[in-house]
């Protein structure tokens, strides 16, 4: 029924507004019929007319009519109706408002309510009646429906099939991706500047870094001197992916081990993951991660020449603390179930009724508490690190999943650079992306794995956690980090499509040759990389990735000579950010004791009076307690409190598509816009003194108009209103996304009100 | 600032001290003290009773020694080993006094205990136990020999309870300043004016002038302009305890009311009062709704069932035939001295790590709280809708009614979200309206186990709380105001929150003898205002009453705590604060810079490309 060749395109594509041209793309194109807009390479496979998407919860008055598509990429619901009800929209530039690209779709559900079928549908499956309604469970907890009443029952069938085969794909070179960069590799053999960069973009705003891939010798060479680490050189032995399929080309190794050594303790380790340097402390202990030795006779030995060649890596040679991750944490199987129940629990459960035993019912689903358990046990390294001068070394079975989260969390809570937004974004590629998690069998893309484990999150609900508690610390705000969960679930950006850096290569390889692509050089074809955010949002969008309260390591502060002190032990991390021109930070500096600031409360601490301590929990326990007495240092180490009162529910992440849960005109998001008015008018004013003292040649090249945030001062007392559009779902709308109650008194609520609800394949399936 | 340390979390942030310009002396560095008393800090009025070495047994820190101060106004402990510890930190601040200070008004005790008897072997094991009514206890440990225990338990007992022992509350003695008389804050005619009243359909009724018609309510009352004097005393004949149904809050465009009253005298008989009948359909008619009359009773249906058999009841549907009436499942105040109990034991001294949301869960606090906001919902909702007026009440109509009215006008009258509406909300609805502040927090009274006693105000605060922290740019005030207004709804240093009713405030003068709270407030207020304030004219706030948002006021209920502590001051309003400095001290630069350019530009030899040009800029941007 569906060939794996594509059937001719029918409509006709647009290609994406090239860079420059974005914020003139901001008013939308007018669509006159209804056609879905496409991207390079993106097909209609089918499509059906008169549909109904349903939008309120209780009431069909809002409904929208138009036209459902099933493309290569999406599903598309294209409609002349204005969307009702909604106060503001995020655009994404890649997706329309209606549209759930396939790899976000978690469940396909058809029903007949006249004959009072439902079925799950998987792919390949054949439909034994004719949808009344389809209901799309997606992976980012909305619900999407519509009704098929007055459109042609056998055109709706197809849709619905086309949906369930082409977002279950057989094969990883199915996903849109593949077809995307053919198409811009084909085009840009006529053309001179077409090839995609690959590299990773700029944040937006402010910022035009890039991204390090650590796809190269030089980036790692960077890190390593960025890191002040002595001892620890870049290895190539891994080029070509000579030892190893799951090992970045390029990777940081104690300097004492010589390559013939590496070549051969490397056989005996689970997928040939021997230790990979992470991260090293100013004070010279490193972090270290690898995969478990799996040669019994040879174990003893092998740890012996590793541990030593770490130890003599540090400068004080100080001993190894190995940390064995699958007996400290909990597995990714817990993992899972946990999000599992999590989600059934937020989007779920009829909101009403769970009302009553939210808080038990939420602690039953464990997620709280295995995101604690991360955050701990990173803690603990850090105080091993940092205070113990210890060099640890994650063990994980294959090394490649909860050593990813636990690595990350500790050089985040260690180094101020990863709470940068380039900082952070380097961080997942180095100990994500290259260093082989497997995000296509993780993320289950192609909806077959058994692996499924939403990892990658809990480390951005981790790394909230410790936003939420500081604030200022953190570059981004958590609208970049829900955003970044959101774009795993879009197979374009070849970050998140792999199992490994060598599968890239490889099967993008194999494509290439199918498709009569000519690579040239290159190792593989160039993905769309996720950190070129211009692909998904406008800059002015993307200013919501900024965090107003961030204190930045140059933005001018004054600080008590105490922590000048502490901080000059920092002082060998570069910092990415930029900051204000060296003549204005000295014209400030005399003045900025006068102003009141944080560190001034430093006076007001008093020291623990409990004595107690002994051994190593002892040092821990006062290593915990002594940081919590000091006002946090936001460039320096950060760690989490770790009370149960202190962990909470992400409700951004996990509540935004649920009316019922929506502050209106409310939440943190309204401080937030306070606040950014504010930090815009101090950036305006910076601006200003700097064009007045730089002298008229420097001002003109001073960024007039160039503001780090969405929402901006109009003058100097200007106190707005709080937007109509604010809601505590900001940038969200739930609008168009349907909850249970809306499903209670349907017939299908007859169907959904026995069965355990986000459906599995195996309890509903039974249909025919 | 974070979580302080061990030492000065105790003596919190908000507790008196720090609001007084007093100074404190500090313990010399070597432990070694001199005077001592000079360090303790003192109100005028107050005065010294006695001290004595004591070893406070700290939950979080262990014994730790200490001398204790009593005065007439509080339980002063310093700590006399100044146990510098061992890091790094402690050297950065050694400058510091790093001594530990428990400053505990009186108010706040509720009971005082001995602990072990003249056998008691263990190590600190003979002293008192005194459990607070904010969430603590404190154990002192004494010696054996003397009378030192029954000195002190006999000191304390007196100046704790002196209701008990016929001595006045500090709020009689204390003689504090201030240059603003928080009693002039609350002017009902003022405030009804505000309210647009009195108007066609409402008149101001002066028949309580000396509470001879219901001596729990205010002098001043609002009535349907139809209504007689002589029409009230009939209907408060049939209302329990005379507390005729009157005016809270009126819209000031579809003039729907929301009036409060007690409930209705109907007896297991079903007894009716044509009276009171054909008064609520005067209050009906008085906005040109045709609509029912909507009734909330505050109480769960049971309990309003259960009324009638000591003579209450509720408006039955064949008596009362243009309303409607809703039961919101709101229980009694001993169901929410429980609940409070349960909180205290979940979080104090330790908190229940391991099962923390079930444990939380199992003290109901948040359903309690979730159930008052919810109904407060409605009666918001109902009146701005425009749909009907409201008529609330629960048995006497002055705690969960009081609750339930002041947070419906809290989210329907933004005025009352201002510090000083605020104060008047509170001032009227709670205090002029009879809330039995006296009985439910028992100042000065030794009864602790008094079955009167609950915490209905304290909920209402919570609630507050809970809609600040889903509004945070709605309210003037901060976390701190309200925790202020807690600390001394206890600490009888306030004439305030003294007494059941206006009549016994009046019988004591509590006016002229007194200090009001709003005097200390009203004359610090920049320390109790949200920065993120925006002030908004006619806006209706509607939380949003759901388990998912609610939450435990952790810096509340869990303050003592120095690990649980959160970051005090939230370090969102200090970065806020921060960059307000740093644009003052932006613009100042800029004028600065403008005033020495505007010199430059009388030079002729300056050029005209100079950054002089930009002025009008700036000043038009700013």
């Amino acid at each position: 029924m569906f060939s794996l060749k594509p059937p001719r395109p029918t409509f006709r594509s647009y290609l994406l507004p090239p860079p420059q041209a974005e914020d003139a793309f901001d008013s939308e194109p007018k669509i006159k019929k209804l056609e879905p807009v496409l991207l390079p390479g993106e097909i209609v496979v089918n499509e059906v007319s008169f549909v109904r998407k349903c939008i309120a919860t209780d009431t069909s008055q809002y409904d929208l009519w138009g036209k459902l598509i099933c493309s290569n990429f999406k599903i598309s619901f294209v409609t002349d109706d204005p969307m009702p009800l909604q106060k503001f929209r995020y655009r994404n530039l890649l997706l329309g408002e209606h549209d759930v690209p396939l790899t976000c779709i978690e469940q396909i559900v058809t029903v007949n309510d006249h004959k009072r079928k439902q079925k799950v549908l998987g792919p390949n499956q054949k439909l034994k009646f004719n949808p009344t309604e389809l209901i799309i469970y997606c992976k980012d907890f909305r619900i999407v429906r519509f009704r098929f009443d007055e459109s042609g029952p056998e055109s709706a069938k197809k849709v619905c099939l086309a949906i369930a085969h082409y977002s279950q794909p057989t094969d990883l070179q199915l996903l849109f991706a593949f077809e995307y960069v053919g198409k811009k590799y084909h085009n840009s053999a006529n053309t001179l500047n077409g090839i995609p960069t690959g590299g990773g973009g700029g944040a937006g705003g402010g910022s035009s870094q890039k991204t390090p891939l650590f796809e190269t010798y030089s980036d790692w060479d960077r890190e390593v001197k960025r890191t002040g680490a002595s001892g620890w050189r870049v290895c190539s032995i891994n080029e070509g992916y000579m030892i190893s399929t799951c090992l970045p080309e390029y990777f940081v190794v104690p300097s004492s081990l010589a390559d013939q050594d590496l070549k051969t303790f490397s056989h005996s380790f689970v997928g040939r993951r021997m230790p990979l340097w992470c991260w090293s402390h100013s004070n010279g202990s490193a972090l270290v991660r690898t995969a478990l030795i799996k040669d019994l006779l040879q174990q003893r030995k092998i740890d012996q020449r590793i541990c030593n060649a770490i130890t003599k890596s540090h400068p004080q040679r100080s001993d190894v603390y190995k940390s064995d991750l699958d007996k400290t944490l909990p597995s990714i199987q817990d993992i899972q179930a946990a999000f599992v129940k999590l989600k059934q629990l937020c989007v779920n459960e009829p909101f009403g009724e769970t009302e009553e035993r939210w808080l038990s019912s939420l602690e039953g689903t464990r997620w709280l508490e295995y995101v604690r358990a991360f955050l701990k046990h990173s803690a603990e390294l850090v105080y091993t690190l940092e205070s113990r001068r210890v060099s640890v070394v994650l063990q994980e079975e294959e090394g490649r999943d909860l050593s990813c989260v636990v690595a990350s969390l500790v050089q985040v809570m260690l180094d101020p650079h990863f709470r940068t937004i380039p900082g952070f974004q380097s961080l997942v590629q180095k100990e994500w992306v290259m260093s082989g998690y497997q995000f296509l069998d993780r993320c289950n893309h192609l909806k077959r794995s058994e692996k499924e484990s939403p990892l990658f999150l809990l480390f951005l609900d981790a790394t909230w956690q410790l936003l939420e508690q500081h604030p200022a610390a953190f570059e981004f705000s958590e609208t970049y980090l829900a955003v970044l969960g959101d774009s795993t679930r879009i197979s374009l950006f070849g970050t998140f499509l792999f199992n490994s850096p060598h599968q890239r290569v490889k099967q993008s390889t194999e494509f290439a040759i199918s498709k009569n692509i000519q690579l040239g050089d290159e190792k593989g074809l160039k993905f769309p990389s996720v950190w070129d955010w211009s692909l998904q949002f406008t800059a002015k969008d993307r200013t919501l990735f900024h965090n107003p309260l961030y204190v930045g390591r140059r933005t001018p502060c004054a600080r008590s000579s105490a922590v000048k002190a502490f901080r000059r032990t920092k002082k060998n991390y570069s910092s990415t950010l930029r900051g204000m021109p060296a003549s204005l930070r000295n014209g400030l500096l005399s003045d900025q004791e006068s102003l009141p600031r944080r560190n001034s409360l430093i006076l007001q601490v008093r020291p623990d009076p409990s004595p107690h301590a002994g051994g190593q929990d002892g040092g821990l326990e006062q290593f915990f307690r002594e940081w919590l007495c000091k006002p946090a240092d936001l460039h320096g180490v950060l760690l989490p409190h770790l009370s149960a009162t202190h962990i909470k529910l992400w409700k951004l992440c996990y509540f935004r598509w649920v009316p019922e849960a929506q502050i209106d005109r409310g939440g943190f998001i309204t401080a937030f816009h306070r606040l950014s008015l504010l930090a815009d008018e101090v950036d305006v004013l910076s601006r200003t003194l700097r064009q007045h003292r730089a002298g008229p040649l420097e001002a003109c090249y001073a960024e007039l108009d160039q503001s780090r945030m969405y929402f901006r001062a109009r003058g100097p007392h200007d106190t707005p209103e709080t937007p109509e559009f604010l809601s505590s779902s900001f940038p969200f709308s739930p609008v168009g996304n349907l909850c249970r109650r809306s499903i209670s008194g349907t017939p299908l609520s007859k169907f959904l009100s026995g069965a355990k609800i986000w459906l599995s394949t195996e309890t509903l399936a039974n249909e025919d | 600032m974070r979580s302080s340390s061990m030492a000065s979390a105790p003596t919190s942030k908000y507790n008196s001290r720090s609001l007084e310009n007093e100074s404190i002396k500090r313990t010399s560095r070597d432990g070694v003290n001199r005077d001592l008393s000079e360090a303790v800090p003192r109100l005028p009025g107050e005065i010294r009773i006695t001290d004595k070495e004591v070893i406070y047994i700290c939950p979080f820190n262990g014994p730790i020694k200490g001398r204790v101060y009593i005065t007439n106004y509080r339980l002063y402990l310093r700590s006399l080993e100044t146990k510098l510890s061992l890091s790094p930190v402690v050297n950065l601040t050694s400058c510091q006094d790093s001594a530990l200070i428990l400053d505990v008004p009186l108010g706040v005790i509720s009971r005082i205990e001995k602990m072990g008897g003249a056998t008691s072997r263990g190590e600190n094991s003979y002293g008192l136990d005194i459990t607070c009514k904010d969430m603590r206890n404190l154990r002192f440990a004494l010696k054996q020999e003397g009378h030192s225990r029954r000195d002190m338990f006999e000191i304390l007992t007196r100046h704790a309870f002196p209701l008990s022992h016929s001595l006045p509350i500090f709020a009689f003695v204390n003689e504090e300043k201030f240059n603003v008389d928080g009693w002039m804050v609350y002017n009902p005619v003022e405030e009804y004016r505000r309210q647009g009243l009195p108007n066609h359909h409402w008149r101001i009724t002066f028949i309580n002038k000396c509470y001879e018609l219901c001596d729990t309510y205010p002098p001043l009352l609002v009535v349907p302009f139809r209504a007689t004097d002589e029409d009230l005393k009939r209907v408060a004949t049939f209302r329990s305890r005379n507390r005729i149904p009157v005016l809270s809050w009126i819209h000031p465009e579809n003039k729907t009311v929301i009036v409060r009253c007690s409930q209705p005298l109907v007896g297991m008989s079903g007894k009716r009062n044509k009276d009171d009948e054909k008064y609520l359909d005067v209050i009906r008619e008085t906005n040109r709704q045709i609509s029912k009359l909507t009734i909330y009773d505050a109480r769960p249906n049971v309990n309003a069932v259960a009324n009638k058999a000591t003579g209450g009841g509720y408006e039955s549907d064949d008596a009362y035939h243009n309303t409607e009436l809703f039961f919101l499942d709101i229980h009694n105040i001993h169901v929410m001295r429980e609940s409070l109990k349960k909180v205290k034991d979940i979080v104090y001294p330790n908190v229940e790590e391991s099962h923390w949301l079930s444990s939380l869960e199992s003290t109901h606090w948040l359903e309690h709280i979730k159930l008052i906001l919810t109904g407060a919902i409605q009666v918001a909702d109902k009146v701005s809708s425009g749909r009907s007026s409201v008529l609330v009440h629960c048995s006497d109509g002055w705690d969960r009614t009081a609750q339930l009215t002041s947070l419906a006008m809290l989210m329907l009258d933004s005025f009352y979200r201002s510090i000083e509406g605020f104060e008047i909300l509170v001032q009227k609805e709670w205090i002029s309206f009879g809330h039995k502040f006296a009985s439910r927090i028992g100042h000065g009274d030794k009864n602790h186990a008094d079955a009167d006693r609950s915490p209905i105000f304290l909920q209402f605060i919570d609630c507050v709380w809970q809609m600040s922290k889903q509004f945070p740019t709605a309210f003037e005030f901060n976390e701190r105001f309200l925790m202020t207004i807690l600390d001394h709804l206890y600490s009888c240093r306030f004439g305030t929150f003294l007494y059941n009713c206006e009549s016994a405030r009046e019988r004591q003068k509590v006016t002229e003898r007194t200090v009001s709270l709003w005097s200390l407030i009203n004359s610090n207020k920049d320390t109790f205002k949200n920065p993120f304030y925006t002030k908004e004219i006619n806006r209706v706030l509607y939380p949003v009453a759901s388990m998912r948002h609610l939450e435990l006021w952790v810096n509340y209920y869990i303050r003592w705590n120095p690990r649980i502590k959160q970051q005090q001051p939230n370090p969102v309003e200090q970065r806020y604060m921060e960059l307000l400095a740093l644009r003052d001290e932006y613009i100042k630069r800029l004028e600065e810079l403008q005033l020495a350019n505007s010199a430059k530009l009388s030079d002729p030899s300056t050029s005209p490309s100079s950054p002089s040009q930009m002025l009008p800029h700036v000043q038009t941007h700013f």
